[in-house]
């Protein structure tokens, strides 16, 4: 009972980060009904920045922090202006394979820009561990948990109250009328992909935090994939809860069937779902079947 | 002078070429293949080796993407797959060579059955991201079961003989190569004027108006999978015999994309486009590195410790490059400078 518990609980914790990721996917398949494939690769470099700044600048929590997000903000901007943006209105293969080029483009810069090994990310916080009754769990991993929960609760508030955020879900539910009611569509889609970097950002750098960076550490946004259609590749929220599910499937498939089913499990997980409820659990668009 | 192509009748319509000197320049570029072995040296060798394999491959995902407009994240999976499947029959059990080529394209035929069960219910990317799933799954399997691969130690593979001949050098090895990439070219072009060429086209096309048409979507589908996956398979078996060693680290992910790359630098749904984009795609990294090291010799230095990311970034480049600004891809620009050498000095 002991191990049962402790894999679910730093499953939860590798869950939040998934879920923060797919949370990324689902904000810019809302607004623009493509999927990032470069996910994964945006969150690792916000990480490496992050990891720049703690190394040159100040490792205080605080500066890093807000460096993190100005970078995040930065790069989704700059990735929807100079690469989505000219994409807009080409047929849906041609944009997402973009993102694909975009993705392999990102992850080996960091080969170039940085090197090859693994660093830590030292913020003084997050590595210390916290035993909760009789299992020791580390901060960052309790804050990774709180994060996810205030932005599903401030993600929620946005899309449900915000003026901007109404916005976003008239141009995700028919951009022509949209476009009709004076919504700047191009503003909107620059916006989802700034808000999405922003929190596969923060994800990055919480990875880094408890974990270690590397140059492999784009495989979180393929873990993230299988978050995200659980959750519903549309549906914001449930893609972050989606996340926790997944990091505890994992997590107890790796800690009963060994390694090999840990890497795997996500990936089955997409197909059974796929073939069973396609638009996920909380998604509601129905996917046009022939 | 030539005014324009005029057809008559249904036969000149899916003719496999439809001027002869397309014929002469084929048999000239086939000869120069042949008797390019004895003039180049085993460098410049290895890049036609490699392409003639990649050419392989390429098509068969082009039967699957570019015709019938699935698309495939993961065929990298069916690479391995025909990979392992050769490396298991013909070094593990000593079956013949033939029986081995056979099994690398049945293999993966089966599991795509499999992968394309999915397809029926689903479209674009959903599709894509069950092949993505897919090709990471498989590698799972292939290290797990290792009473039968050897888990991740690989396995050893001989280069063949066959029909009394060894293929065992170089040269050899290349018209093997050689002989398979005529064979699948012919064998795409085939498919694609045949009636279940003209059904995946129209699938991709517009697949409900294809199922009014009375095309089978499941049949249909799950017949370019298969066929797809044969073919890739056997693509995957020769790059297997190539490296003479086969495990999961020799077919990175990257293949996948590279896949990809080579179709829509070359035009998708073109057989001529897989070729021309293929030899692009091959050629793209060493081209770059010469010219790079034109300049500096700190660059050349550059090249060679980064080599796998300067590929992956050539790669990215040439797709987000060419959707951009020449979605035809190299077979449309063919295609243009071919109208106005015919129509020149007239526009059209």
């Amino acid at each position: 009972m002991q191990y049962f518990t402790q894999l679910v609980i730093s499953g939860l914790a590798i869950g939040a980060i998934y879920g923060l990721i797919a949370m990324g996917f689902a904000v810019i398949y809302k607004s623009t009904g493509l999927v990032n494939f470069a996910q994964g690769e945006m969150t690792m470099i916000v990480a490496y920045i992050a990891w720049t700044i703690s190394t040159t600048v100040s490792g205080n929590l605080l500066v890093v922090t807000i460096a993190a997000i100005i970078a995040a903000v930065v790069l989704g901007l700059v990735v929807e202006r100079l690469v989505m943006r000219p994409m807009l209105g080409e047929p849906l293969f041609a944009t997402v394979m973009v993102t694909i080029g975009l993705a392999v483009i990102l992850r080996s810069s960091i080969n170039f820009i940085w090197d090859a090994y693994p660093h830590g990310l030292d913020v003084g916080f997050g590595r210390d561990i916290v035993r909760v009754g009789t299992i020791g769990v580390r901060t960052g991993q309790i804050a990774v948990i709180a994060t996810l929960l205030v932005l599903l609760a401030a993600i929620w508030a946005f899309f449900r109250y915000s003026k901007f955020g109404v916005a976003m879900r008239a141009v995700a539910a028919d951009d022509r009328t949209a476009l009709l009611m004076g919504i700047s569509a191009p503003r909107v889609h620059a916006a989802a992909w700034a808000a999405s970097s922003v929190i596969a950002g923060i994800a990055g750098v919480f990875f880094a935090i408890s974990y270690d960076l590397s140059p492999a550490m784009f495989q979180l946004g393929l873990k993230a994939f299988p978050a995200t259609i659980l959750g519903g590749l549309d549906a914001v929220l449930g893609s972050g809860v989606g996340g926790l599910l997944i990091g505890i499937t994992e997590n107890l498939a790796g800690g009963y069937f060994g390694s090999g089913m840990k890497e795997v499990a996500g990936f089955l997980m997409i197909i059974v779902v796929l073939m069973i409820r396609p638009f996920g659990i909380f998604g509601d668009r129905d996917i046009e079947r022939v | 002078m030539r005014t324009g192509d005029y057809k008559q009748t249904y036969g000149e319509l899916v003719a496999l070429v439809d001027s002869p000197p397309v014929w002469l320049w084929s048999v000239v570029l086939v000869l120069a293949l042949i008797g390019a072995p004895y003039a180049l040296n085993a460098y410049a060798l290895s890049f036609v080796t490699i392409i003639l394999i990649t050419v392989v491959g390429a098509l068969g995902l082009n039967i699957l993407t570019g015709y019938t407009g699935l698309i495939s994240l993961g065929h990298v999976g069916f690479l391995v797959t025909g990979a392992y499947a050769y490396a298991i029959l013909v070094s593990k059990y000593q079956m013949h060579p033939l029986v081995g080529f056979l099994g690398a394209g049945v293999v993966p035929a089966l599991a795509s059955l499999i992968v394309g069960a999915p397809s029926l219910r689903l479209k674009g990317l959903y599709l894509a991201i069950t092949t993505l799933a897919f090709s990471f799954i498989i590698n799972t399997v292939i290290l797990e079961a290792r009473t039968l691969t050897n888990g991740a130690r690989g396995i050893a593979v001989q280069r063949p003989e066959l029909f009394g001949i060894s293929f065992d050098s170089d040269v050899a090895f290349t018209w093997l190569c050689l002989g398979f990439a005529i064979a699948t070219l012919f064998a795409t072009l085939n498919i694609r004027r045949s009636r279940v060429g003209r059904a995946f086209v129209a699938i991709r096309d517009n697949d409900t108006a294809a199922r009014v048409m009375g095309i089978n979507l499941h049949a249909y589908k799950l017949l370019a999978f298969v066929t797809s996956a044969f073919i890739t398979g056997i693509s995957g078996a020769l790059y297997g015999i190539y490296l003479s060693f086969v495990s999961v680290e020799g077919f990175p992910f990257l293949l996948s994309i590279e896949a990809l790359a080579i179709l829509i630098v070359g035009g998708l749904g073109s057989a001529l486009g897989a070729v021309l984009g293929t030899v692009l795609i091959v050629l793209l990294p060493e081209a770059t590195r010469l010219v790079f090291s034109l300049f500096s010799a700190q660059m050349d230095a550059l090249f060679s410790t980064g080599a796998q990311e300067l590929k992956s970034m050539l790669y990215g480049l040439a797709i987000i490059l060419f959707l951009r600004f020449q979605p035809r891809g190299l077979v449309g620009v063919w295609h243009d400078l071919r109208r106005t050498w015919v129509h020149w000095p007239l526009r059209y």
